[in-house]
């Protein structure tokens, strides 16, 4: 039986490594736990140990990858929810300002205000115009004051059904009678453009020499003319030059019209009361949503 | 000369086991890149040097695992013997062959393995093979197609050359 045994696996050598294999294999699964700790250690230290290497370089550069695209997309949500937030805070500024605006005008005139938003700007290195969502509709017409909390912006100068063009302060063709608040002179204010129409100052024109402005004085509407009512902040004095006849009075307005988002309009109107409430209301309720809104970014 | 190459396909297949099939796994199944290595090895190089190869390579891929040393080895010896003798038997230039047998020999590589790997637990070894068994089985199968495209075009005749023994 062992001859013949023999006899076949010498003539099949390819059959004898595979039962020599398929031994060894079992004497391997049956050697105790510490002699097979033994082979292992030898056998990790010198071929696998290399071969996990290799694989764990190759394995962490695919996480570091993955682990790149991941950080790469949260820094693009938190840019979003920056800007998110930034926007808020612009907005929850303004109408913060806006509030304060209505709390502090006298009732009745606040019942002659509209408000209304910026939705055009024109012009390029000077605001030359201002497009506001209300118009016909909403019972405006041309020549309407239009301020905002930090003074005034100018007048309506064309209205369509539900939109007017206003005609700033900036625009080349303005012109308002002002007074100063401290010495009661009064004058026009104008634009001027500088050389080749590079720079652009405000000031006050017909004012007679050796009166009593002073730099630093609060320009406001005077009333002359019935357009703008009286004592709307328009700018302040910067520089007041003495000339032969007239002063040559340079003035800085006091609103940034390249900022301005939303207005009123002084539509001289008779208040309603109850109108004015709900917009006071609207507004804390618009500062509420702001507030949650807030609230709930991370 | 073709079995060092081959044993350097073997480390790479180990490699590749670790580092790669967990990233290509589809629905839990992995190709197993050693089986395809010494199943080819059976092919090319014959019965002798396949086993030795199976036996020596799964020794090592043993050591990670002490307590079941010598049970890679046994089944990958196994798989490079069958395969050999299979391919001498059957028509091997033909892919649904090689196709054939490589789900075979995977399916026969894990039945060895999770025989003696579950043997007190019959149900976590029909669920293994259920789950893992056939479908990791018909991925390393998918592969041999691969390669049989690629060995057709850079004409490796040992693996498309169509010979019946």
């Amino acid at each position: 039986m062992l001859a013949q045994l023999s006899r076949v696996l010498r003539g099949n050598r390819e059959l004898t490594t595979f039962l020599v294999c398929v031994l060894l294999s079992l004497v391997c699964l049956s050697l105790p736990p510490g002699a097979k700790g033994f082979v292992s250690t030898i056998l990790s230290g010198a071929i696998l140990g290399p071969i996990e290497r290799a694989s764990t370089a190759i394995v962490q550069r695919s996480r570091v990858r993955e682990e790149n695209a991941a950080l790469r997309r949260i820094a693009i949500d938190l840019m979003i929810e920056r800007a998110a937030l930034v926007d808020y805070r612009h907005e929850n500024e303004r109408l913060r300002e806006l509030m304060g605006f209505l709390v502090a005008f006298p009732k009745e005139e606040l019942a002659e205000i509209v408000p209304a938003r910026v939705i055009g700007m024109p012009g390029g290195r000077v605001v030359e115009g201002m497009k506001i969502d209300k118009g016909l509709r909403d019972s405006l017409v041309v020549g309407m004051p239009i301020v905002v909390p930090g003074g005034l912006v100018g007048k309506i100068a064309s209205v369509g059904t539900n939109y007017s063009l206003v005609e700033p302060l900036t625009s080349a063709s303005s012109g308002v009678s002002v007074i100063t608040e401290r010495g009661r002179v009064r004058g026009v204010v104008k634009p001027r453009f500088g050389a080749a129409s590079r720079r652009v100052t405000w000031e006050i024109d017909y004012v007679q020499a050796r009166s009593d402005i002073k730099e630093g004085d609060l320009v406001v509407t005077s009333g002359l003319g019935d357009v703008y009512p009286p004592g709307i902040s328009v700018g302040r004095v910067v520089s007041a030059v003495e000339g032969p006849l007239t002063m040559s009075i340079e003035v800085e307005l006091s609103v940034d019209f390249s900022k301005v988002e939303q207005v009123f309009v002084l539509t001289g109107r008779p208040g309603n009361p109850a109108e004015m409430d709900e917009l006071r209301e609207g507004l804390l309720r618009e500062l509420d949503s702001e507030r949650a809104a807030l609230e709930g970014l991370p | 000369m073709r079995g060092a190459w081959f044993a350097g396909l073997a480390v790479l297949a180990v490699i590749l086991d670790s580092a790669v099939a967990p990233e290509i796994e589809i629905g839990g199944a992995r190709p197993d890149f050693l089986v395809l290595v010494i199943a080819y090895a059976g092919l090319v190089l014959g019965a002798r040097p396949a086993t030795i190869l199976g036996f020596i390579v799964g020794l090592v891929v043993d050591s990670e695992q002490p307590e079941y040393l010598g049970l890679h080895a046994l089944a990958l010896s196994a798989v490079g013997f069958a395969c050999a003798f299979a391919w001498e038997h059957l028509f091997r230039g033909s892919v649904f062959v090689q196709m054939s047998l490589l789900f075979g020999a995977a399916l026969a590589h894990d039945l060895i393995f999770y025989v003696v790997y579950y043997r007190n637990h019959v149900d976590m070894f029909a669920r293994f093979m259920g789950r893992f068994g056939l479908a990791g089985a018909a991925y390393t199968a998918a592969l041999a197609l691969l390669l049989y495209v690629l060995a057709r075009a850079l004409g490796w005749r040992s693996i498309v050359g169509g010979t019946r023994v």
